[in-house]
């Protein structure tokens, strides 16, 4: 029999949806047809809201990022902790993928009838602004930037407010001054337009990023005739691929785009950067660690899960 | 395809309850409600043993649409309008602003009428209401006209006529709404209903004196004020002129690089001045009380609407009605020009039986993607588009034109509120002497539609300025 | 007072309910205008805190969003009671006496089976939000300074639920009408054509300038 899905994401098809979209592309490919997922761009709900629709049943498949609910998600945040240390997106890939295997965090996404299938892996989130480039940490004092979950909480170590609109309002945030600078990555600066505002980009800033999981409906992911079960599976790999790819073309036209918007290229200081990682790096991540192993999950386990995944990409490479 | 015919029969049924006079809100709501049903029931192949499943997902997904939608930033800015409005009234500002226009402008054939039209138009960047603008004025402006000697139902043709002015002179909750159904930034939406609304007050003022002078009997000249009593009536029009410099530089400042804040900042600091003049007039705990009680009134009205299309749309979404409608659009075989106009029509139709608000909600989700396809999409280049301007800067041309029409319904029979209004307030005028007063404003309002059709830079050129 | 003039009373216990209750609808009205106040005072707040110390209010997009549904929602019934959610009457105007009271008691009862579907709604929205297990009973909280969002969300369905008792007095007023045929029924909006209204609505204004 036919089975028609619908997906939940949010915004316009940028890189960052480009492995929903090759998903739904593969599956229908497939099947001649038989399977196909609707894409849908914010008609069947808000971002925030992606995760009960989930549950509700509303639609089967639906992407979210960690940092819009830490309540929802308390595992996953574990992936957002500043300064982690992932370097690229296949490094990204592996250790969310190791992540989203842990017992622990099936069991919370259990809690919303969801399993996650895979991650929307993205780059070190930088900061773009107006005026002189914020490029020493006392510049960051009282600077009100759009930034979510772990990345909020290092530009607050260091005295910065974080105001989080919405991804879709922050361009207009950001002109009519309800923040001073925008937390993105690369892809999102230009899909929400906020590169087009700006007047610098911080290239090395790197404290972090967002996790954004794609998920499904567990109840219709079971009801799924076996063989679209399978060809849902082993489409997987190549929606990533599909996205990495992409995402690397993005990457390698960045430095052109910049220069296109006339943006600055802001290099900060290693020594600022060092400073920067020491004041929020270690205080936040014990402190995340306390609190999780207070609410009895294993925040250590899922910590040191992230660094053994790290070393073992890297030594297999 | 199934799904789109689920749309349409929902709709139909939306019009059906709509037309019978269930209230709006709830209408929109119990559409998008028994829509959604039917989707999810249709996806279970109308299996009966799981129409319970079907039902619980469509309650719970609409559950969602109140909280989910109202807890919002952008749209915290319409009780803050309200709120200067109600407090405005309390501080006398509309009888200071009406004497300073009179003692200023009386003097010209149809002057006092002239006068009116400024006061309401300077009234209008206070409130955020048309129909409270034209009872505030029908009882300051219409008496002084009739002892000036002015005829009846011109003089109420003017307060309905003057009356619209409020919803596109910011601030302006209808903007607002308009704002947040398509996406777009309020503070350019506010910024460009600046020119249209001034250019709307002088073509009226224009069509006055022109009338005064054709036939002498209408709105003869008032003269008689000295120049030391026009500078005392200035300093009355003081907050209003703050409070417009504020919203206007807290959303584009043109004084410097960087606006002050957002317009939800500029909104609740110019209430807060209307407040200490309210207070310094003599506002005091049962004034105050009831300014917050009608503010809540309007406010739990107007957002029961949204929240309750929201539900509508919603299952919209779910049934895929705007993308089929906007594919539709553009594969008609005429020129984008022409299909704009006859949506303006269409416009102009749907107004002479629909509140303003309730207009914009019901259609907008379906007529704007199709709009902005016209023009060539979201993300079109002023070169390339089928309108010669970029997407969002057509997404504001749409909006203040849609704007226009809706105030263009409220002085329209059958239904136009803003002559019962005035009617109302005058047990001497019926509701066809208004209407009859108010025809000439018709073809006002019709000049002043073509000439921001024609001419976009009208609406355009103060939200480009503000890059 | 524009509401007074349209819901007649007299001392049957219909109208002693519909009183009681639109005591409590009053003053859930009044926290609702006090919260708008709220957020004026939150803005001026803001603006001077960022502009004359260089210290912006942290959290200022999550507690406009917190506020809101106190804005949004508290009045929704007080605004029933009066018949002030905007309709279209141009064909229920020229209805009278039974044929009205059947056309109004229809659109109530319509109304009121939404809006207990909503109250069941809305509170699941609320019920996803909370867990007595977890710390504030939060599982869903703002982005920034992480406030616990199941306040808000269930004020949702207490105002609804608040709707849903002034709805079944109408019901029961209307139904009333219908039955008995009544020409002046007590604790429902009476009908009037749109220029009575309009001058209602203008009755505000007069004398306050
Ligand atoms: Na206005
Ligand atoms: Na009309």
């Amino acid at each position: 029999a036919a089975t028609e899905w619908n997906a939940s994401v949010w915004g316009k098809r940028r890189a960052f949806t480009e492995h929903v979209e090759k998903l739904a592309e593969l599956v229908s490919e497939k099947t001649d047809g038989e399977f196909t997922i609707n894409v849908s761009y914010g008609g069947l709900s808000k971002p925030k809201e992606n995760l009960d629709g989930i549950e509700i049943g509303a639609f089967e498949m639906a992407q979210f990022c960690a940092g819009y609910h830490r309540d929802k998600n308390r595992a996953i945040t574990v992936l957002e902790l500043p300064f982690l240390g992932v370097n690229n997106l296949d490094e990204e890939v592996a250790v969310s993928h190791a992540v989203y295997d842990h017992p622990a965090v099936k069991d919370e996404m259990a809690q919303w009838n969801a399993r996650i299938i895979m991650t929307s892996p993205m780059p070190q989130y930088n900061i773009v602004g107006t005026g002189e480039p914020r490029d020493q940490l006392a510049d960051f004092d009282g600077m009100r930037v759009r930034a979510t979950g772990g990345l909020g909480q290092a530009f607050e170590a260091v005295g910065g407010v974080p105001t989080s609109v919405p991804a879709t309002e922050a361009y207009n945030a950001m002109e009519s001054g309800v923040v001073d600078t925008v937390a993105f990555a690369q892809h999102a600066h230009l899909s929400f337009g906020t590169i087009n505002d700006a007047d610098w980009w911080t290239a090395n800033l790197n404290p972090g990023t967002v996790n954004c999981p794609v998920v499904v409906n567990i109840d219709a992911y079971e009801a799924l005739p076996a063989e679209h079960r399978e060809v849902l599976n082993s489409s997987i790999d190549e929606a990533i691929d599909h996205y990495l790819a992409n995402y690397g073309g993005l990457l390698e036209q960045w430095d052109s785009v910049l220069d296109e918007k006339g943006v600055q290229k802001v290099m900060i200081d290693d020594a600022v950067i060092e400073e920067f990682r020491t004041t929020a790096a270690d205080p936040i991540r014990e402190q995340w660690i306390a609190d999780m192993s207070a609410q009895g999950l294993p925040g250590q386990d899922l910590y040191d899960l992230v660094q053994t995944t790290l070393k073992q990409q890297r030594g297999g490479n | 395809m199934e799904s789109i015919e689920i749309g349409l029969w929902v709709t139909g049924g939306l019009l059906l309850l709509v037309v019978t006079g269930m209230r709006v809100a709830f209408a929109a709501a119990l559409a998008g409600l028994v829509g959604l049903i039917w989707i999810f029931w249709a996806k279970f192949g109308y299996d009966p043993n799981r129409f319970g499943k079907a039902l619980t997902v469509a309650v719970k997904t609409a559950g969602q649409v109140p909280h989910s939608k109202v807890a919002s930033h952008t749209l915290s800015l319409i009780p803050t309008f309200i709120l200067i409005g109600y407090l405005a009234y309390y501080a006398g500002l509309t009888r200071a602003l009406f004497e300073a226009a009179k003692r200023w402008i009386a003097w010209v054939p149809g002057g006092l009428a002239v006068s009116t039209v400024f006061a309401t138009a300077g009234f209008a960047a206070v409130s955020g209401a048309s129909v409270a603008t034209s009872a505030v004025f029908a009882r300051i402006a219409i008496p002084e006209m009739l002892s000036a000697g002015y005829n009846k139902r011109f003089a109420a043709g003017v307060v309905a006529a003057g009356g619209t002015l409020a919803s596109l002179i910011p601030p302006s909750a209808i903007l607002v709404i308009y704002a947040i159904i398509v996406e777009q930034d309020v503070g350019k939406l506010l910024l460009a209903g600046f020119i249209p609304g001034a250019f709307s007050a002088v073509v009226y003022g224009m069509l006055i004196v022109g009338i005064a002078v054709v036939f002498k009997s209408v709105g003869p000249p008032v003269t008689g004020f000295t120049w030391k009593q026009r500078f005392a009536a200035l300093p009355g029009a003081i907050p209003i002129v703050a409070v417009i410099l504020i919203i206007i530089c807290f959303v584009y400042n043109p004084f410097g690089d960087k606006a002050w804040g957002t317009p939800t900042e500029g909104g609740a600091i110019g209430a807060f001045i209307v407040f200490c003049f309210a207070l310094f007039h003599g506002m005091r705990w049962a004034e105050f009380k009831s300014a917050l009680l009608e503010t809540a009134k309007l406010t739990a009205m107007i957002f029961s609407i949204i929240w309750g299309v929201l539900i509508y749309v919603r299952f919209l979404g779910f049934a895929d009605l705007p993308g089929a409608f906007s594919d539709w659009i553009t594969s008609l075989e005429m020129s984008p020009m022409l299909i704009l106009i006859c949506i303006l029509l269409a416009y102009a139709v749907l107004g002479m039986f629909m509140d303003a608000i309730g207009m914009l909600l019901l259609t907008l989700p379906v007529v704007y993607p199709a709009v902005m396809a016209l023009n060539g999409g979201e993300a079109v280049s002023a070169a390339d588009s089928a309108f010669g301007m970029s997407g969002p800067m057509c997404a504001i041309w749409f909006g203040i034109l849609v704007v226009k029409m809706a105030e263009f319904c409220l002085i329209t029979p059958p239904i136009g509120l803003n002559c019962f209004v005035v009617a109302g307030v005058r047990p001497d005028l019926s509701v066809q002497d208004v209407f009859r007063g108010v025809t000439p404003f018709f073809i006002a309002d019709g000049v002043t539609i073509a000439l921001l059709v024609a001419f976009p830079g009208i609406v355009l050129y103060l939200p480009s300025l503000a890059g | 007072m524009a509401g007074q003039a349209t819901v007649l009373e007299d001392g049957s216990r219909l109208s002693q309910l519909d009183q009681r209750l639109l005591g409590v609808e009053r003053f859930l009205a009044l926290i609702s205008g006090l919260a708008v106040f709220g957020l004026m005072v939150l803005a001026v707040v803001s603006v001077g805190g960022r502009n004359a110390f260089n210290a912006p209010l942290p959290g200022y997009v999550d507690w406009i969003e917190q506020a809101m549904p106190l804005i949004a929602f508290l009045g929704i019934s007080y605004v029933q009671r009066d018949g002030g959610h905007i309709r279209m009457d141009i064909v229920i105007s020229r209805l009278q006496g039974r044929a009205l009271w059947l056309f109004e008691l229809i659109s109530v009862i319509l109304i009121l089976v939404l809006m207990m579907a909503l109250v069941w709604g809305s509170w699941s929205h609320f019920d996803r939000s909370f867990d007595l297990g977890a710390p504030l009973w939060s599982r869903d909280s703002s982005i920034d300074i992480g406030v616990p969002l199941w306040p808000g969300k269930l004020l949702v369905p207490i105002a609804f639920s608040v709707l849903c008792l002034r709805l079944s007095l109408q019901v029961w007023g209307y139904g009333r009408a219908f039955v008995l045929g009544l020409e002046t029924p007590v604790s429902v909006p009476m009908n009037q054509d749109a220029a009575a209204q309009a001058a209602a609505e203008a009755e505000q204004f007069e004398g306050q300038d």
